[in-house]
């Protein structure tokens, strides 16, 4: 344990510099607008990995941290689909991975907005023509938006959702 | 054949119910028939305690008796021993003196012998090659077929000879109880020993003894090694007779004995009947939650309750033996509450239990499962048994637990710190006892009726027939009545309680809706949390209907996108029970045996994978080896007088003859 803790103070803080508060602050609120126009209250997103890296993983969960705190804006992170009114799939669709993702598409109840997350989840990215890879994820279930990056930093994540919603309401 | 004998048990049920309930509002008489028996005749008297227990047998038999037509169908072996052990039991209550008592006690045993044991003799099991139920816990991939029933006759006459030879050394213990009495009192009637004046060391020692055989034959741990043996032995409505009537006979002697016998009973009497109440609880429970064996399951939930009625008692001994009289009143009449309230429950699990090992041909949890589709009915019947005995309001089960938690609270006013002490001990087992008998029916119900089916034979389960819903749905009645009707009840009660401690009953018929717990201590009322339950469940419905949101979807269950879903992946049994079996691993000394069997080319092909896993029973280990270890060392050494030589014989009648000559 000293060790791990000797490496973690040595090492230091290596993470980017966050998008400044304000900026946030100013998504956030006209995202919690747009949410509250078209879901009544709040939109719960459940997050799911078709084949990932994790990258797009880290990037998401940074959300839910202190700094950006996305549960202020009426947007949460829950535990089935049958919970969900929103997907969030990041990464290439592998094989194995396909039918399940048809099938928590399936389990989302009506109506539901999918939204891709990572160059790969577009068309496979670095993995495109791998034999693992069944395709990005328009290839497998209806894709409503897709947030370009590899990683696709928080902001652009929250600002890709407004895009969403915003795409939504036409 | 069958079907009339037990259309006249359900009548003679019938029958006990009546005279039972005129003798519970106040009815007393008295038969004697002279020539009958030896030693004073045959008597039989009524009372008010009495008459509680005869209503009950008689309204325990009524549903069990209609179940038996279906269960039995036309198996005609056990319908006559089924109706003599109805009669036998409406018996015991009304004795009046020990003759009547012995023989009544006598057929009783015999009767439900012949029923435990009727596995053994012959007949069929009811479904041939579906997989067994073991004792020990052991996970194959494909449960073992066939050998059923060869291993149901072994299983039956173990059991049976267990229960007779406990049930006779209980029968001992009551007999030597019962004759010291009577050379002291003078009398063998039950009457005249109340007024008989004994020394304190011989009121303990009859105390001793006839509590000993009571509590043999209530299964009060650790006199409860025969229970969990021959409750699954017998056919199932049998096991409903048995522990939800038959049991209680040993708790009807127990009150008689404490109070009224030889009572007033000192404060040891009640210090132990409340600790012993308390151990059975919770031990009991923590048995019933690592059994996979239905019906050994609710075997052990039986001695559960025994304890908690025995911890009503015990607190309603002490409260008299305070100069409490209001409060000991309240503690016997939980306690009868809860008598009359395990009868239907546990009557109701039974033949649930019955109707599901009827239909999958085994008894073992682990390869059941699904149910609740397949059989819908006892599915219900068996939720409302669960959410009743895991005292839930508003059924029956919550009411008696809560009128008993609020005779221990009052301990406060006893003055002993001691005997306070006790009484803390009784409260903090009870709440225990409360919450892990909700743990295990969670499994109990879970694990059996809902998810996937296990087994082939749990797949081709079919419903019961009628009668035996009829039966079920009778007693659900009763639970669901027992559970809303307490204001009715409890007053009844309280006047028994009120006869046996010489006090006045301070529980009155008052209020329709809220029963009061004397001294403005607490008050309940079952309709209002019915009623407020109904609300929360309509209320919402109510309004997803008004705003139009009842569009539904059928799908089938989320599996995590899981392309395969089978029953290996559902949580089972022995699964639910581990953590309860690794805190308490004290009690059951478990013993683990796991054995991976790998491909012979590399370990990481597992071609099997074999999980045994043991509890022990501590009572049995301890206890019970010992003794008999003992008995068999002393019975091998006197055997060496039975050495089969005539020439020894003749020499012993001569010492004999020699003996008596110089004596005389
Ligand atoms: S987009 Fe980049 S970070 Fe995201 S999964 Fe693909 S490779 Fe990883």
């Amino acid at each position: 344990m000293l060790r791990q803790l000797r490496a973690a103070l040595g090492v230091g803080v290596v993470t980017e510099p966050p998008a400044p508060a304000s900026e946030i602050e100013a998504l956030g609120v006209t995202l919690r607008g747009e949410i509250a126009r078209l879901f009544g209250r709040s939109l719960h997103i459940r997050q799911v990995d078709a084949g990932s890296c994790n990258g797009c993983e880290i990037e998401i969960s940074g959300l839910t941290g202190p700094h950006y705190d996305l549960e202020r804006f009426g947007l949460h992170f829950v535990a089935s689909p049958r919970h969900a009114d929103c997907l969030l799939v990041t990464g290439p669709v592998t094989r194995n991975m396909a039918e399940a993702l048809r099938r928590t598409w399936e389990a989302t109840p009506d109506p539901k907005l999918v939204i891709a997350v990572g160059d790969c989840s577009r068309d496979g990215g670095i993995f495109a023509g791998s034999y693992a890879i069944a395709g990005g994820v328009a290839d497998v279930i209806p894709v409503d938006a897709v947030i370009l990056g590899c990683p696709p930093s928080p902001k652009a994540l929250l600002a890709g959702l407004l895009d969403a919603m915003g795409r939504l309401r036409q | 054949m069958s079907r009339v004998a037990y259309s006249v048990a359900a009548a003679l049920g019938a029958l006990a119910a009546m005279i039972g309930i005129s003798g519970l509002l106040g009815d007393t008489w008295v038969v004697t028939v002279p020539w009958a028996v030896p030693l004073g005749g045959l008597q039989l008297s009524m009372d008010r305690l009495a008459g509680f227990f005869v209503a009950l047998i008689g309204f325990a038999t009524i549903p069990v008796s209609l179940y038996a037509i279906g269960y039995a169908g036309d198996d005609r072996r056990g319908a006559l021993p089924y109706v003599g052990f109805v009669i036998a039991m409406c018996a015991v209550p009304l004795a009046a003196n020990v003759m009547t008592f012995a023989v009544a006690w006598e057929l009783m045993a015999l009767a439900s012998y012949l029923l435990v044991v009727q596995k053994a003799t012959n007949g069929t099991a009811t479904h041939p090659g579906a997989p067994a139920a073991d004792g020990s816990e052991s996970h194959d991939a494909s449960p073992h077929a066939g050998g059923r029933h060869a291993h149901d006759a072994a299983e039956a006459t173990g059991a049976a000879w267990t229960y007779a030879v406990m049930a006779h050394a209980g029968f001992v213990c009551l007999l030597a109880g019962m004759l010291l009495l009577s050379a002291w009192s003078g009398s063998t009637r039950f009457a005249d020993w109340r007024d008989t004046e004994l020394t304190p060391l011989a009121r303990d020692a009859v105390f001793v003894l006839l509590a000993l055989g009571f509590a043999s034959k209530a299964g009060v741990i650790p006199l409860h090694v025969w229970l969990p043996l021959a409750h699954p032995a017998a056919p199932s409505h049998v096991s409903a007779l048995m522990s939800g009537v038959m049991i209680k006979l040993g708790v009807y002697g127990l009150f008689r004995v404490s109070l009224e016998w030889i009572g007033p009973a000192p404060a040891w009497w009640g210090v132990a009947i409340l600790v012993a109440g308390t151990i059975s609880a919770v031990v009991g429970v923590l048995y019933a939650l690592v059994e996979h064996d239905l019906k050994r399951l609710l075997a052990f939930h039986s001695i559960e309750n025994v304890g908690i009625i025995l911890i009503g008692l015990g607190a309603g001994v002490l409260f008299l033996e305070s100069g409490l009289g209001t409060l000991a009143v309240l503690g016997i009449a939980a306690a009868l509450y809860h008598t009359a309230n395990h009868a239907a429950f546990k009557g109701l699990l039974f033949l649930g239990a019955g109707a599901v090992v009827r239909s999958t041909g085994t008894r073992n949890m682990e390869v059941m499962g699904g149910l609740v589709k397949r059989m819908p009915w006892t599915a219900a019947m068996f939720l409302l048994g669960a959410v009743a005995i895991s005292a839930l309001p508003p059924l029956n089960g919550f009411v008696s637990e809560w009128l008993t938690f609020q005779a221990l609270l009052q301990s406060l006013q006893v003055p002993h710190t001691g005997i306070g002490l006790v009484f803390v001990g009784g409260m903090a087992g009870l709440a225990l006892t409360g919450g892990l008998a909700m743990a295990c029916f969670v499994k109990a119900f879970g694990v059996t009726f809902l998810a996937l089916p296990r087994s082939e034979a749990a797949r081709s389960a079919v419903e019961a027939p009628g009668w035996m819903r009829l039966g079920m749905a009778l007693l659900a009645f009763a639970c669901v009545a027992l559970g809303l009707g307490p204001t009715i009840v409890v007053p009844v009660l309280g006047l028994v309680a009120g006869d046996l401690t010489g006090e006045v009953t301070p529980l009155w018929f008052g209020d329709w809706l809220r029963l009061d717990v004397p001294g403005d201590f607490a008050s309940l009322s079952t309709f209002a949390i019915a009623i407020a339950l109904l609300v929360a469940g309509i209320v919402p419905l109510v309004v997803l209907r008004a705003r139009g949101l009842t569009r539904r979807r059928v799908y089938e269950t989320w599996g995590c996108g899981r392309l395969l879903q089978t029953s290996r992946m559902q949580y089972t049994a022995t699964a639910f029970a581990s953590p309860f079996r690794r805190i308490f691993d004290f009690l059951y000394q478990p013993a683990h045996a796991l054995h991976v069997e790998a491909h012979p080319e590399s370990r990481f092909f597992v071609d099997a994978i074999r999980y045994v896993h043991e509890t022990r029973a501590v009572a049995e280990d301890w206890l019970y080896h010992p003794l008999s270890q003992a008995l068999h060392d002393v019975t091998e050494r006197i055997r060496g007088v039975q050495s089969g030589s005539t020439n020894v014989y003749l020499v012993y009648i001569l010492a004999a003859l020699v003996l008596m000559l110089v004596l005389g």
